[in-house]
């Protein structure tokens, strides 16, 4: 224990010593380790073994590009001889157009869920995810993106207010004011719980005796959007703001309260600035308490299925994080890095953890707060149609009510656990795109492994497991398979194969990230 | 060595042939089990232009008490079928909350507690299902009907897994559209066109086998929750299963008589599901947080509201089943008795009104009372605890029972300090 212990010391004092050159990935990963290890030891459990190639590369494209890798990059990851071709992958990864637009449905999902829950506000999810997708595809600094969202150009002048929505497809943040509705309440919950961690709007009609926030605290972090106005009553009504208005009557109540930081520190005003400025300057300064705790919380639980503290946005004195020296260590190294998210997803991606399999080979490996296998996570609507299109060979058609749209509704994640649900079950048995990519006239991926002159039937299997699973199967498997073809006698190759791949597509190998 | 391992494990956990075949049939369920239908009013509904009428107060607004059938119980003027129907409802006057965020109210109604931490807590719907689903069901215990506007949060089991989640029906499309099903059919119940069920059935054995190892390396909420959905849509495949949800069986008179919209019909559902041994039912109407124009708005919601549940109290009666259905008529919180300037009602927690009816109601009574002006609660407030302890009550289920959390602590269906409204109990 002791040596551990040193261990741990030795890696801090290294990095410490290394701040002032750019951040090496590799460094933030060994503490990473060197922290997951401590705890695992502590606990008498034993961490499970490395992923195989195929799993960690199915699970770094779908967690990284949202979704399944193609059989031909499953072939090549296969046979590359190179050992640091895992971090090498994940670089690679990120660099991709596909890495900002999986970003960019996460974070719309995540600061605009009304966009799926209200079908009136549908129409501002492509201009959102579309601003978003630009941030991602050029690293924006996160602490920039942030800013930028909370100072979102909206007219100081009532009589020449601006647009919420002009073209829908045009990169456009305004959407996270619209669907709020405007009202500063709303505006202050999301922005204290996406980006601070904390729910403040439990707050909102009376003190918690259990929270550590007052009715007052609410409304003073509410005040900083009071100016912000919409006019007329629906969705789409033009933004303005009152600039000089820096106070708001609480719902039940009847005294205006200021704006207050929730460190009840005075903002310093500007001139002729939107209190929305200071707002998020003190949101993203490198020295507030949350901030950079909070993001990488979020980002932690999206890799590993489980924030450090989780939920990931319910930060309290009463729901501690599971490791808080990582916690605090993540945090700084991600604001020394200039809130570099690539950076810290790099650190990441080359832990032992995020490497290690999600099969269970002990019985110490259970707890998820401990991190000693992989967690075996849901698929949102997204990673699941763009995997099954993938996996399929279909032309994936875009647009408002497009086989994606309707897949997206019915594929919305439910609760907090990865959960699939009866209609999805359903939907992947009987519906079309299950239909049609298991009958040989309409399945490219089908057709290929029927048609494909010169093939064993083992290697018409093997198709459509890369094509799915992106593995090949183990010989239990192959035999199992090729039994269940030539059990259906001849001349029914193709809807013997059809119905391995039906079995491969509705398999809970298909449906989670694990 | 460890394929043996394997196989023990498979066998343990049942993984291996976990999915029934599309033709093992369905056990009798002779004995009448009772059930609870709850009409969720998302958005919060006025008490005041609905239960609470405050004629000839400023803050009573333009609407009109009427009588009821029930002597001395006056409700608003724009229910005036569920009116006839008084006898075998109590209207409860006298809710205190504290919640008035959609979000957190809606999960305290809904469960019961508030967000704690870690703990998954269970929607009331699950926990119902959960104690009264007959054993070997194919019908899911927990129908949720129209739940627009319900975050994800508020129709989950939570710890007591997925086989009590509900089978949420009623979501695709915006609106009603005017075809026979009323869009309450559940979508991709029938096989495909060129699949027997025959070969239906060879593809569901080889997809138990050929995953069995995954789910069994693999423990935990998502797979289970896989294995559990694949199972539960399975039986729900059978034809008799599948009838349920079948509205063009039922009289076109009576399906107008419900209003041909999607609440009407999904309360229809709910009498056909109930009727079936599904313990709880859910039908929502969205609409109710009118901080904007609410007279006009509640008359509206009114016009669907009004016969549909009148004439689900009627038709469980005909069909023997009032006795045996509780249905409650609740929102997440009320609506300020103030009318603001936009002619709307904000949240209000403070003091709004319930409604229970049907078995083990004793209906025909107005309980708790709030003052004047309807701003507070003057005679018998009531918790949420205490609410869902009554509706316990009147379904036969032991509130106090415990259920093992996922934080390894047991958690009673209602917290102990819950106090069951008696004078509503039959």
């Amino acid at each position: 224990m002791r040596r551990l212990f040193a261990t741990v010391s030795t890696l801090l004092a290294t990095a410490l010593v290394g701040s002032a050159a750019p951040p090496d990935p590799q460094a933030l990963a060994d503490r990473i380790d060197a922290r997951l290890d401590a705890r695992l030891a502590a606990e008498k459990a034993k961490a499970a073994p490395p992923a195989d190639d195929a799993e960690f590369l199915r699970r770094a494209y779908l967690d990284v590009t949202g979704r399944i890798p193609s059989p031909h990059d499953v072939y090549d990851f296969l046979a590359d001889k190179d050992a640091n071709k895992r971090a090498k992958l994940i670089d690679a990864l990120l660099e991709t157009p596909r890495h900002a637009g999986h970003f960019a449905a996460i974070w719309r999902a995540t600061l605009v869920p009304e966009v799926a829950a209200v079908p009136e506000a549908r129409v501002f999810r492509s201009g959102f995810e579309a601003w978003l997708r630009q941030k991602f595809r050029a690293n924006t600094r996160y602490d920039v993106l942030v800013r930028e969202l909370l100072t979102a150009d909206i007219s100081p002048d009532a009589d020449a207010p601006t647009p919420a929505l002009r073209r829908p497809d045009d990169p456009n943040p305004l959407a996270f004011y619209a669907v709020k509705e405007a009202k500063a309440e709303n505006l202050a919950a999301t922005t204290s719980r996406v980006f601070l961690g904390v729910q403040i709007e439990c707050a909102q009609c009376h003190d918690h005796p259990f929270a550590k926030w007052t009715r007052d605290q609410f409304w003073n972090t509410a005040a900083f959007f009071a100016g912000v106005e919409r006019h007329g009553d629906t969705l789409f009504g033009q933004l303005s703001e009152t600039i000089a208005r820096r106070e708001i009557v609480p719902v039940v109540g009847k005294q205006a309260v200021a704006a207050l930081f929730l460190d009840d520190k005075v903002p310093a005003w500007g001139k002729a600035v939107s209190p929305r400025v200071p707002l998020a300057a003190w949101v993203t300064a490198k020295d507030n308490p949350f901030f950079a705790k909070a993001a990488v919380n979020r980002v932690w639980g999206q890799f590993f299925g489980r924030g450090l503290v989780d939920p990931v946005d319910d930060f309290r004195d009463d729901n501690p994080p599971s490791h808080p020296e990582l916690l605090d260590d993540l945090a700084k190294a991600f604001a020394d890095s200039g809130f570099d998210l690539q950076f810290l997803m790099k650190a990441i991606g080359r832990t032992k953890a995020y490497h290690r399999t999600s099969a269970r080979t002990d019985a110490t490996q259970d707890d998820p707060r401990l991190y000693a296998r992989m967690a075996v996570k849901g698929l949102t609507g997204e990673q699941l149609f763009d995997s099954f299109v993938r996996a399929t060979g279909f032309r994936e058609g875009v647009g408002r009510n497009s086989p994606r749209d309707q897949f997206l509704t019915r594929f919305a994640p439910t609760g907090k656990e990865p959960e699939t649900s009866i209609p999805q079950a359903l939907t992947l048995m009987n519906g079309k795109f299950i239909a049609d990519a298991t009958t040989l006239d309409s399945s490219p991926t089908l057709t290929a492994a029927c048609e494909t002159p010169g093939l064993e039937m083992a290697e018409r299997v093997e198709v459509l497991y890369a094509a799915a699973l992106s593995r090949l199967p183990t010989e239990k498997e192959r035999e199992r398979m090729l039994k269940y073809v030539s059990d259906g006698g001849t001349g029914k190759m193709a809807e013997r194969l059809g119905d391995v791949f039906w079995v491969l597509l509705n398999s809970a190998e298909f449906r989670l990230n694990h | 060595m460890r394929t043996q391992l394997t196989r023990r494990h498979a066998i343990q956990l049942g993984t291996a042939g976990w999915l029934s075949s599309l033709a093992a049939t369905a056990a009798d369920h002779p004995e009448r089990k009772r059930a609870c239908i709850v009409l969720w009013m998302s958005g919060g509904p006025t008490q005041t232009d609905t239960f609470d009428p405050k004629p000839g107060h400023a803050n009573g607004g333009p609407f009109k008490a009427i009588d009821t059938a029930a002597a001395g119980v006056r409700i608003a003027e724009h229910l005036p079928q569920v009116a006839t129907q008084m006898k075998h409802l109590a209207v409860l006057r006298s809710m205190a909350t504290k919640e008035g965020d959609h979000g957190r109210a809606t999960l305290h109604l809904r469960t019961g507690n508030l967000p704690q931490g870690a703990i998954d807590f269970p929607v009331f719907g699950s926990l119902v299902a959960k104690e009264k689903t007959p054993a070997g069901s194919d019908l899911p215990g927990f129908v949720s009907v129209a739940p627009r506007g319900l975050g994800t949060a508020a129709l989950s089991a939570g710890f007591l897994g997925p086989q009590h989640a509900p089978l949420v029906v009623g979501t695709a499309g915006d609106t009603y559209g005017d075809d026979s099903t009323g869009g309450l059919q559940v979508e991709n119940l029938g096989l495909p066109s060129r699949v027997s069920r025959h070969r239906m059935d060879e593809r569901l054995t080889l997809l138990s086998e050929s995953e069995a190892d995954f789910l069994t390396a693999r423990p935990g909420t998502a797979t289970a929750s896989h294995k559990t959905a694949y199972e539960r849509a399975v039986r729900l495949m059978k034809p008799a299963a599948a009838k349920a949800f079948d509205l063009s069986d039922e009289d076109d008179k009576l399906r107008d008589r419900y209003g041909r919209n999607r609440f009407g019909q999904g309360c229809l559902l709910a009498r056909r599901l109930v009727a079936r041994g599904v313990p709880f039912v859910e039908v929502g109407l969205g609409g109710w947080d009118t901080h904007d124009n609410n007279f006009k708005q509640v008359q509206g919601l009114c016009q669907t509201l009004d016969p549909a549940w009148a004439t689900l109290i009627a038709d469980l009666k005909d069909h023997g089943l009032l006795d045996t259905t509780t249905v409650v008529w609740m929102g997440e919180f009320g609506r300020t008795p103030g009318i603001n300037p936009r002619q709307g009602r904000d949240h209000y927690p403070n003091a709004w009104s319930v409604v229970l009816g049907g078995g083990g109601i004793r209906g025909g009574q107005a309980v708790g009372k709030t003052g004047a002006s309807g701003m507070e609660v003057e005679d018998r407030p009531v918790a949420v605890p205490d609410l869902l302890a009554t509706v316990c009550h009147a379904i036969g289920i032991d509130p106090t029972k415990q259920n093992l959390s996922n934080v390894n602590r047991p958690i009673r269906i209602v917290d102990q300090a819950a106090k069951p409204i008696r004078e509503v109990l039959s």
